[in-house]
């Protein structure tokens, strides 16, 4: 025990090195919360272009478009993604942090934007004629009656994406930031042992990851209310 | 009705096809003020297509529906507008399930700016009285027998305050003992004044309530006339035959 508590001294407290954790952490956290942000945007966007052509055809270009960007994104890894915006596309833009944000926000509208079109699709043609029925225009039917169901039912698929994403963020170190993962290896580079640090980091993630099911599992139970 | 009154819905030589299969073969008809037709048919004849024409919710191939005297096949009708002043209720209900009943009965007119808040909640309790349920206004669709939420149904149509009311099979998705307080329900409107269009299999409604029958067949209307007419002393060979099959 006696050695633990040594390990332990050596590895977070000695010479502040949780900081290492700590300044990963909020780095980890920025990237992972505006990509998210963007993420949403950018799936939302894609993700109604691509039903409302579906729905009612027309859009033809920008559903191109759409396809192209799906394509690409869903079909080259997250890794080399990041690699290329910040080695030939953002070459220009000295922030580290926001290349990350912009790639993973891209990557993620892309997944997002699948998520969104299955919810949409995933609602009774039903629901749609009713609204329409009643003198609603495409959009208000859309925003009142299909969306909110819609939303509903891919709760759990966006969770996941949220969970997804965190996690992945850990591959940043690749493009020099020092993020959480990073944190924990520099730490194991300097005290030349792996287990705390490792450890550490990983139940760090854990308990965020966690706290983010709470999150979601009370929204969902929140928006089941009117299947009682 | 008079015959100089012109009709509220005019259909003329309509046709429509799903791809290569031509399931309206040209129909003309026309329904008056206050007029209550019942369409029967054999399953997969076109009956949903034709009415779901009536409201553009299928788009004909050729052919036009006047509705007060405009063509809704036009590319420039305003279709939402139309279609405020045609009621449609669909056999699987379609109630929105996220929202209250009150909700579902004041969406459309609230988010459409044809009511203010209170005036369309106060509209849908008289509906709701009118249909028997004023208790299960803030109830949620799910908490429904199929029964009471074609009456839902129906008010949320009526709260517009249609001109005609389009039917779907209304009553073919309920458990039987459930069917007779929907069939009371359109009963009453009819009684009210209603204009109604109505696909059923319930020959007894449309011997008691309705003032003309069409036997939809092969893509035409194949017999036309009033009830005692199509379903009592059918012409054809094919109406008697459908008739035995049902009756
Ligand atoms: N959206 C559609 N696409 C292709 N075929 C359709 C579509 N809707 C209906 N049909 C076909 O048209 C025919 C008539 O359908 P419908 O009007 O629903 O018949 P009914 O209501 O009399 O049972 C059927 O053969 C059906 O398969
Ligand atoms: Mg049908």
């Amino acid at each position: 025990m006696g050695d633990f508590a040594a390990k332990f001294y050596q590895n977070f407290i000695q010479d502040n090195r949780y900081m290492f954790l700590v300044n990963g952490l909020k780095n980890t956290l920025i990237i992972t919360v505006f990509a998210v942000a963007l993420g949403l945007v950018l799936g939302f966007l894609v993700g109604t272009i691509r039903s409302t052509h579906d729905k009612r055809g027309g859009w033809t270009v920008a559903n191109a478009i759409c396809k192209v960007y799906l394509t690409v994104i869903r079909g080259t890894p997250t890794l080399i993604q990041l690699m290329i915006s910040y080695y030939v596309i953002l070459v220009s833009v000295n922030n580290k942090i926001l290349v990350a944000i912009l790639a993973f926000g891209i990557n993620s509208g892309a997944y997002i934007a699948e998520i969104v079109r299955s919810g949409i699709m995933s609602i009774d043609e039903g629901q749609y004629e009713a609204g329409r029925s009643l003198g609603l225009d495409y959009w208000t039917t859309m925003r009142k009656i299909i969306m909110p169901q819609a939303f509903k039912n891919v709760l759990p698929a966006l969770g996941n994406e949220f969970i997804t994403l965190l996690k992945e963020t850990s591959i940043s170190g690749y493009i020099g930031i020092q993020e959480l993962t990073r944190g924990g290896d520099i730490i194991r580079s300097k005290t030349y042992t792996a287990f705390l640090p490792l450890i550490g980091v990983a139940l760090i993630y854990l308990v965020i990851v966690l706290f983010l099911e709470f999150l979601l599992g009370r929204m969902e139970r929140r928006l089941r209310q009117s299947d009682r | 009705m008079t015959d100089n009154e012109k009709p509220l819905i005019e259909v003329k030589g309509l046709h429509k096809s799903f791809g290569d299969h031509e399931v309206l073969k040209g129909i003309d008809y026309s329904i008056y003020k206050g007029q209550v037709a019942a369409i029967i048919g054999p399953s997969g004849c076109g009956k949903s297509t034709f009415l779901r024409s009536l409201n553009l919710l299928e788009v004909p191939t050729s052919g036009q529906v006047l509705f007060e005297g405009t063509d809704i096949t036009g590319k420039d009708v305003n279709i939402d507008k139309i279609r405020q002043k045609i009621g449609m209720v669909f056999q699987q209900f379609n109630l929105f399930p996220n929202y209250t009943v009150m909700e579902n009965i004041t969406l459309a007119p609230t988010q459409l700016g044809i009511m203010k808040q209170q005036e369309a909640e106060e509209k849908a309790m008289e509906l709701l009285n009118r249909v028997g349920l004023p208790e299960k206004a803030s109830a949620y669709p799910n908490s429904l027998s199929g029964g009471q939420k074609q009456r839902i149904a129906i008010a949320r149509a009526l709260e517009m305050n249609p001109d005609v009311m389009l039917f779907d099979e209304p009553t073919s998705a309920l458990d039987p003992e459930m069917v007779g307080e929907v069939l009371q329900v359109m009963k009453d409107l009819a009684a009210a004044g209603m204009t109604m269009l109505v696909v059923t299999h319930e020959m007894g409604f449309a011997r008691e309530v309705a003032d003309e029958v069409l036997f939809l067949y092969d893509g035409i209307i194949f017999e036309k006339g009033t009830p005692d007419e199509v379903i009592n002393h059918p012409q054809k060979e094919r109406t008697q035959a459908f008739l035995n099959a049902v009756l």
